[in-house]
């Protein structure tokens, strides 16, 4: 099954990827435990589950005989990238306006 | 680590005046980005920054204006991911303009990051993460 690469917001943006996530920080789980708890089939499932694998939101580990599904900081991280990276936009640019702001009563002042 | 973008300026000019630098779109252009924007509610209109791709951001905001309330209050969204079809960054930008004894005090607020709220606890709290590790090393331990 292919696997999209997708954006760390669009993984999110998906109610049953979130629903996985929610139950996962919970406990860790099978996938067959976590498939009980939707409608849809285990394949699908099994998709989202490589889904927020891959963009680093769980990890699959084998112990004994079963694999089991663990939250991973990664895929967490890159969402805290976004926010950053907006914070400092904002504030360089409110920066900016205030530089402009005090030109403009530097310039009123000087006619 | 924080959970939601907010920052506070204060001008010594009054709020009629910053509202000028927030909704004219030449000026606003000066200090932010490339804008279509105008003053009204329900306008669709878009910004233009450089592209930041490592994020998968295609440098374009596609906006839509909320909410007016003249000199003390502007709303708009905030789109923008790889394209216009796919905003995986769905947001909301908010303006508040409060006078102040000798200027305006100047807020902005960018929230809304859709989904992420539920998970932000886990990003702050590295608590969080702590206990995800006990839980598995427990798990291991057991079988």
């Amino acid at each position: 099954m292919a696997i999209p690469a997708l954006d760390p917001f669009q993984v999110i943006a998906d109610p049953s990827r979130r629903q996985i996530l929610q139950l996962l920080s919970k406990n860790s789980l099978t996938i067959n435990s976590l498939a009980e708890n939707f409608d849809m089939s285990r394949p699908a499932v099994s998709k989202h589950i490589k889904i927020l694998d891959s963009a680093g939101f769980i990890s699959i580990q084998n112990i004994g005989r079963e694999r089991y599904c663990i939250l991973k900081q990664d895929g967490f991280n890159e969402l805290q990238e976004w926010i950053n990276y907006f914070d400092g936009f904002w504030l360089s640019k409110l920066q900016k306006l205030e530089a402009l702001m005090n030109k403009k009563i530097s310039e009123h002042q000087n006619k | 680590m924080q959970k939601e973008i907010r920052h506070q300026f204060i001008f010594p000019h009054p709020p009629t005046v910053v509202w000028d630098y927030l909704t004219n779109s030449e000026l606003l252009a000066q200090w932010l980005m490339p804008n279509d924007f105008k003053p009204l509610v329900g306008h669709k209109f878009q910004f233009g920054t450089k592209p930041k791709l490592k994020l998968g951001f295609d440098g374009r905001v596609y906006c839509e204006v909320l909410e007016i309330i003249e000199y003390r209050k502007l709303v708009y969204s905030w789109q923008g991911g790889m394209s216009k079809e796919h905003p995986s960054l769905d947001s909301i930008v908010t303006w508040t303009l409060e006078p102040t004894d000798n200027g305006t005090l100047l807020t902005l607020e960018h929230k809304g990051f859709k989904g992420i709220k539920n998970y932000l606890p886990y990003i702050i709290m590295n608590k969080g993460w702590l206990k995800i590790g006990k839980r598995l090393s427990k798990l291991i331990n057991t079988k």
